[in-house]
């Protein structure tokens, strides 16, 4: 690790005080994410009646809630990181009014709906015996609008989204929610055909559209200033991509060698006229 | 059995142990001839009270039972609305409570409501409108049943007729009801009328706490608010001095009797009796089926002197229920017959409470089984199982119903399920049916 | 009627219950299923000693279908 703040050579990892926050942040979103998939998909087995011997019915209930309150808890370590990190330009209100963020307003917006509706769907269920349980049950509805949200928002804020082994996590959880959500539409046909029907659709098209985007989008150079990251933030050129969670590729070079893709261009020579010193020194990967 | 002279003071001008009640043979009257032969309306012009000399209290003394067929307490429910009226608004302040009146009658077999309100619609409406000034009733419903355009014709027109003369003390809003078995009951309308499904709900909340617009709501039989309004003119010593005290009720005979219809009795005419006045059987009786479809079956034979009052015909093995009783042929098959009745009442289900929506296409089916098919062990005792296990599980009292009448059937017809048992279905399953079951020939549509 | 007189007794809202079976499997003692997975409670007030468990039966249920009453 070398020197806080100070300019760096070409192709150098450098690390400031508000890096640990960083993996945080994306540690904690990670683990929200794979916890928030788990108390979906205990969720939809709930609702497809699944049982097994290991399994009771109050088992697969009591762990979606559990699940759920895990989730809520690391969003919200993910969201306390982020506000203390200050590295990007991210304030108390974009917490909870979404899309009003200097930093990649729209990604990071769907962050912040699919928390407002955890918090909707939190609350709600903390009082489910005091409320009627048709309003329960049509806020508990919004579940499947928060899910697919949060993907979203990790994959277009989420600076991991190119690393391999996060979009191979992303990609299972979808794959698997999808899979539980296509038994769920099929448990109890014919009954409620339209709405069966409509279902599918949405989530076929959802995953279509989401696939086209992601391959579009996060994946392609660029995504970092497309996406509205503040340009202060933006470093001109590649740098090694600090990602300790990447496989282990980052060393320092004068050649650098970022997240494993093979269209990964060759390193341009840096220009240290183009990095004022006051900017955080982190890098961003800027393709 | 002609009504003697009339005048418009109450009480002593009309003859008390007297029959008809209900429906004068000149019916149906005009407004200005029902006030002729009964006189007016007699409201008490007073907020709903609870002391000596009000309506409910009146009701009470009388102890009329609703003619719907749960018999309850008429005079008990009034005054349960009327008393919940007076703090069911916010901050406990009072509120318009509602009164429906209950026209429906989706039983097949039943058809005293249309014949009441055809004949004597006035009569119905007046204790419409007493009711509704008994409990507070800020509007009231007359509930009837859609397959009877002309009786909605002259309903409306009377109606109409009532609002001109002024003699109508809330607005009363004519609705038809469709046809499926449970639409007529209380929650049922009550749902339907706050422009939900129309099926059966979950009691608590009663209606009398909480039921049209989350307000008291008085349900109560066409029959039972005729007789409400006679109660108001002559006194409930009157209304008592026939029947032993129970009054006059109206029944629907029907099956296989010379005259089928309906016909006012005093509670307690044994079966006999009225089944005489129906014109006797027209061949060789077997059974009779009282109460309806959700009654009971009992022997002819047993029958005759049993008087027709819910607690005789209760201790009998069957019930009084809307009042019907049906008669059924020796060529039939008491099996068979019960066989369509529960495969019809098993189809109406509203699909609601687990328990009815299984069990009871489970026991039409294993029915089915002990008339036409093999009316083994097995069958029978999977039969008495269901019965047991449907009972009183849904919101309504459809499985129950069912229930009951397939328990009287098989203890009644015991003979005949031994001799299905060992010789199959017997010749007489090919009569064609004698109790009306919608879908069947000869069922009402 | 004082608070501490009053038994509880259980009942199922029949038109709520869609037959999760959590009931059945936290409740055993006192609900069993029927052939179609519908609660079968035994009749009868709540034993003292299940009252606790009685209770988390109550809120485990998924439609809150399932009730305790006090006696009334």
């Amino acid at each position: 690790m070398s020197i806080l703040g100070a300019a760096a050579p070409p192709g150098a990892i450098v690390v400031n005080a508000s890096t640990p926050l960083w993996y945080l942040t994306r540690a904690t979103g990670l683990v929200a994410l794979v916890l928030l998939t788990a108390s979906m998909a205990l969720g939809l087995l709930s609702s497809v009646r699944f049982q097994r011997p290991a399994w009771p019915r109050f088992v697969i209930v009591g762990l979606h809630r559990n699940a759920a309150l895990l989730a809520l808890v690391f969003t919200g370590l993910h969201i306390a990181t982020t506000l203390a990190d200050s590295y990007a330009p991210i304030k108390v209100q974009d917490v909870v009014i979404p899309f009003i963020s200097a930093y990649r307003p729209l990604w990071l917006g769907l962050g912040t709906v699919a928390f407002d509706l955890m918090i909707a769907l939190t609350i709600t269920s903390l009082v489910r015996t005091r409320i009627s349980y048709r309003s329960w049950h049509l806020v508990h509805w919004s579940s499947y609008l928060c899910w697919p949200v949060a993907v979203l928002h990790g994959l277009g804020t989420g600076s991991d989204t190119p690393v391999t082994w996060v979009l191979g996590l992303t990609v299972g959880c979808v794959a698997l929610i999808a899979g539980l959500t296509g038994w769920r539409l099929a448990y109890g046909w014919p009954s409620h055909a339209v709405a069966r029907v409509a279902g599918a659709l949405a989530v076929v098209l959802t995953l279509v559209a989401g696939t086209a985007w992601l391959a579009a989008g996060p994946l392609q150079p660029g995504w970092a200033r497309r996406s509205g990251t503040p340009p202060s933030l933006i470093t001109g050129g590649t740098r090694a991509a600090a990602t300790p969670l990447a496989p282990r590729r980052t060393r320092i070079t004068a050649r650098t060698s970022t997240a494993p893709r093979p269209a990964s261009t060759a390193a341009r020579p840096a220009s240290t006229a183009a990095r004022p010193a006051s900017t955080a020194a982190r890098l961003e990967q800027a393709r | 059995m002609s009504v003697a002279g009339m005048g418009t003071a109450a009480g002593q001008a009309r003859p008390a142990g007297r029959l008809p009640r209900l429906i004068a043979p000149d019916g149906p009257l005009e407004l200005a001839e029902h006030i002729d032969r009964y006189g007016p309306v007699p409201f008490r012009d007073a907020l709903a009270d609870f002391g000596d000399g009000s309506l409910i209290s009146e009701v009470e003394a009388a102890d009329l039972r609703g003619r719907g067929g749960a018999g309850f307490p008429a005079g008990r429910k009034m005054r349960a609305v009327a008393r919940a009226g007076r703090r069911a608004g916010p901050l406990r302040s009072p509120v318009g409570t509602a009164v429906i009146a209950n026209g429906a009658e989706s039983e097949p077999a039943s058809i005293k409501d249309r014949t009441l309100l055809a004949r004597a619609p006035h009569l119905v409406l007046d204790g419409i409108a007493l009711a509704s000034e008994a409990v507070g009733a800020s509007r009231a419903y007359l509930c009837v049943h859609d397959s009877d355009d002309q009786l909605t014709g002259t309903l409306s027109a009377a109606i109409s007729a009532r609002d001109r003369a002024g003699m109508n003390r809330v607005p009363i809003q004519l609705l038809t009801i469709g046809g499926s078995y449970v639409a007529s009951q209380e929650t049922a309308l009550i749902s339907m009328i706050n422009g939900g499904g129309g099926k059966p709900a979950f009691v608590p909340p009663r209606p009398s706490d909480k039921g049209v617009r989350g307000r008291p709501t008085l349900v109560q039989n066409v029959e039972t608010l005729a007789h409400l309004a006679l109660i108001a003119r002559y006194g409930a010593e009157w209304f008592g001095a026939l029947g032993a005290g129970a009054g006059s009720a109206l029944v629907t005979v029907g099956g296989t009797v010379h005259r089928p219809g309906v016909y006012e009795i005093a509670v307690g005419t044994p079966v006999g009796e009225l089944l005489r006045q129906a014109g006797g059987p027209t061949e060789a009786p077997q059974a009779i089926l009282a109460g309806g479809y959700f009654g009971g079956w009992i022997r002819y034979s047993d029958a005759l002197d049993v008087p027709v009052s819910d607690p005789a015909l209760r201790a009998a093995g069957a019930s009084l229920g809307p009042g019907i009783v049906m008669l059924v042929p020796a060529s039939a098959c008491g099996l068979a017959e019960t066989a369509r009745v529960v495969g019809y009442l098993a189809e109406q289900s509203a699909g609601q409470c687990g328990p009815c929506f299984n069990g009871l296409p489970a026991l039409a089916d294993a029915f089915w089984q002990l008339a036409f098919g093999r009316a083994d062990r097995a069958t029978h005792g999977w039969a008495s199982q269901l019965l047991t296990l449907v009972a009183g599980r849904g919101a309504c009292h459809l499985p129950d119903g069912t229930a009951a009448l397939a328990a009287s059937a098989l203890r009644v017809f015991g003979d005949e399920l031994y001799q299905h048992a060992a010789a199959g279905p017997c010749p007489r399953v090919r009569r064609p049916g004698v109790l009306p079951v919608p879908g069947y020939p000869g069922g009402r549509a | 009627m004082s608070r501490r007189s009053g038994r509880s007794g259980l009942r199922v809202n029949p038109v709520a219950c869609e037959a999760h079976g959590i009931c059945i499997e936290l409740l055993p003692e006192l609900i069993r299923s029927d052939p179609w997975g519908y609660p079968l409670i035994r009749p009868g007030p709540v034993p003292e000693q299940l009252l606790p468990l009685a209770k988390k039966a109550v809120a485990a249920c998924p439609t809150l279908a399932l009730l305790l009453t006090r006696d009334d």
